[in-house]
């Protein structure tokens, strides 16, 4: 089933000569239980297009439809609604809220949202991603990929329809970051979401079902592993 | 509240701090206030004891009981529902061992400003007089001589009323012609049926006699030397104050929610609304200026309890509570700063790219 579609999505930032083409007309899609990556050299819009299917940034044309709703010109509270609800976030610096143990950055979304996991599974999620020793800790008290591996809950938590990862990896080591694509593919295939990671590491892109590489604002089809 | 209240058991250390500020703030403003109403009460006691509706002084007299001065003869042209004659004079009295500026009273035993009494007997005959019973605290007794300066005559103290300062000196009652005995000395006979103004109860009726002004109440307190100008300086400095408050708050909370601007920024990528952020913002702000004025209102009294006699506060507590409120809002009033701040935080910016 298609989650996300663009059609003719285009952002520009700037005018005349400091016009910046970020992503030029651009189709894309992308269906339930696929893990999908976005490489691509620094400056080449990746971000720009993953913040636009996140529903953070307007493109300048084209459409965005999100579970078969257009999103593009919603105002910024039926946007950030659709925000909370259908995506789920894991950025490449920490989403922690620094004064929250792990439980309560959960509990924090149960403020906000209805609908999200129920406790046993949170804890199957916990355990999963091997958080469970780390529910009372803050995240100061957590290593790089203990916070990734929290991010990765939080972003889970909310039963999100997709999942838009900015560099989840940057700051970990080799092993770690395969730990954390080993547990979104998990996740994608096991809860039925959509994810796309954006990631400067080729190494990874063995964990996808589909690579997309960007290239000065064209994204074109790598490969399609299927693995 | 949830984030709200997470955040303080976090940063307990920031939070007491900005609750302390808030707390010496109160205390200030509370002590102020208690200092305000007792410099009130000290100069207007005995009139509000009188429970009189307006005060009958000559014209030409400005609205001062001190400068007022007319006849028995005159006063009778006053007609009202109730009312009573009286003669003032302010002197020093001493009993010996202590001397204490006072405002003599003399009045009519049958009249309405006849005080009730605490403790010993009423004035009866001549030369004795009921004093205010802020003079026990001074050592006064029942029984005491006073020598009063500029006269030989010796007042004998019978016994005390309610607390009855007037113009920030005790006062003592005594018979009208003690008084003039007293006031006029020697030429006590061409004088003795002099007095200083009329107190009205209830209804009065317009006065045929141009010379004699009717007061209310109210704007003969006002009138009194001093009283306003010392009221209006503590009310500025308590306003003053107020303002002090909101600034200080609407830094410190600034500065924490600069602190804070990515992680706002990643909640509301997240799709957390700018309002849910504001509110606990808000939250936050009313808790800790709760805590903090409701610490201040406690410690004020807890103050109080332990002055000095001397020192003139008194604790009016419905102002007290009033001046706490405002204190609150003033204080939710510093926090919109940081709210406008929040709600002007793009999401994009603190996800980077
Ligand atoms: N807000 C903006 N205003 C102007 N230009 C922008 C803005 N955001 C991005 N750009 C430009 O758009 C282009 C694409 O940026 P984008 O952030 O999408 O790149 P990226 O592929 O994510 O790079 P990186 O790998 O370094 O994160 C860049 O040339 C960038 O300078
Ligand atoms: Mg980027």
């Amino acid at each position: 089933m298609t989650v996300l579609e663009l059609q003719q999505v285009k952002k520009t930032f700037g005018s005349g000569r400091t016009q910046v083409d970020a992503l030029k007309e651009t189709d894309f899609q992308a269906n339930e239980k696929e893990l999908i990556a976005i490489i691509g050299p620094s400056g080449s819009g990746k971000s720009t297009f993953l913040t636009i299917v996140g529903g953070l940034l307007s493109p300048s044309s084209g459409e965005v439809i999100l579970n078969g709703q257009p999103i593009s010109n919603m105002n910024e509270r039926e946007r950030s609604q659709i925000r909370l609800r259908e995506i789920g976030f894991v950025l490449q610096a920490s989403n922690l809220v620094p004064f929250l143990t792990v439980d309560k950055q959960m509990k924090l979304l149960d403020q906000v949202k209805k609908g999200n996991m129920d406790n046993a599974e949170l804890e199957q999620l916990y355990e999963d991603l091997g958080i469970g020793e780390l529910r009372k800790k803050y995240p100061a008290d957590l290593s790089g990929g203990e916070r990734q591996r929290v991010a990765i809950a939080k972003a889970l938590y909310t039963n999100p329809s997709i999942i838009l990862a900015d560099e989840p990896t940057a700051s970990l080591d080799s092993d770690r970051a395969y730990e954390v694509m080993e547990l979104l593919k998990h996740e994608t295939k096991s809860k039925g979401t959509t994810t796309i990671v954006v990631t400067h590491d080729i190494r990874l892109t063995d964990y996808c079902d589909k690579v997309y590489k960007m290239t000065d604002g064209v994204l074109t089809l790598e490969g399609n592993e299927n693995r | 509240m949830f984030l709200a209240w997470n955040e303080i058991v976090k940063n307990k250390l920031r939070f007491t701090l900005i609750t302390g500020v808030l707390l010496l703030v109160a205390y200030l403003v509370f002590f102020l206030s208690g200092l305000a109403t007792g410099l009130k009460n000290l100069n207007r006691e005995a009139v509000d004891n009188w429970k009189a509706d307006a005060v009958v002084l000559t014209d030409e007299s400005d609205k001062s009981l001190y400068q007022s001065s007319l006849t028995l003869d005159q006063a009778k042209e006053v007609k009202a529902d109730k009312k009573a004659v009286l003669g003032q004079m302010s002197a020093i009295a001493n009993n010996g061992k202590k001397k204490t500026n006072v405002s003599l009273f003399g009045i009519r035993p049958e009249e309405f400003l006849m005080p009730s009494i605490s403790e010993g007997n009423p004035f009866g005959e001549e030369n004795e007089v009921v004093a205010d019973a802020s003079l026990k605290e001074d050592g006064f007794k029942v029984g005491d001589e006073l020598s009063i300066s500029s006269t030989d005559i010796k007042l004998k103290i019978t016994g005390f009323m309610e607390a009855s300062r007037f113009n920030a000196s005790p006062v003592l009652y005594m018979d009208l012609d003690t008084l003039n005995r007293v006031k006029y000395g020697e030429a006590v006979e061409a004088n003795k049926d002099r007095i200083n103004a009329v107190i009205i109860r209830g209804e009065q009726q317009e006065i045929a006699d141009d010379s004699l002004e009717v007061i209310e109440t109210e704007t003969f307190i006002k009138n009194l030397p001093g009283y306003t100008e010392q009221n209006l300086t503590l009310t500025f400095m308590i306003y003053f104050l107020f303002i002090i408050s909101s600034v200080i708050v609407a830094i410190f909370l600034y500065v924490l929610t600069v602190q804070k601007i990515s992680m706002f920024g990643v909640m509301k990528a997240q799709g957390i609304s700018s309002f849910y952020l504001s509110r606990s913002v808000i939250a936050q702000t009313f808790l800790l200026a709760f805590v903090g004025v409701a610490i201040g209102l406690v410690l004020t009294l807890v103050t109080g309890a332990f002055l000095p006699a001397a020192v003139p506060v008194s604790f009016d507590i419905p102002t007290m509570l009033v001046y706490g409120a405002v204190l609150v809002v003033v204080a939710i009033a510093g926090a919109v700063f940081s709210v406008l701040t929040i709600v002007r935080i793009d999401p994009l910016k603190a996800i980077g790219g």
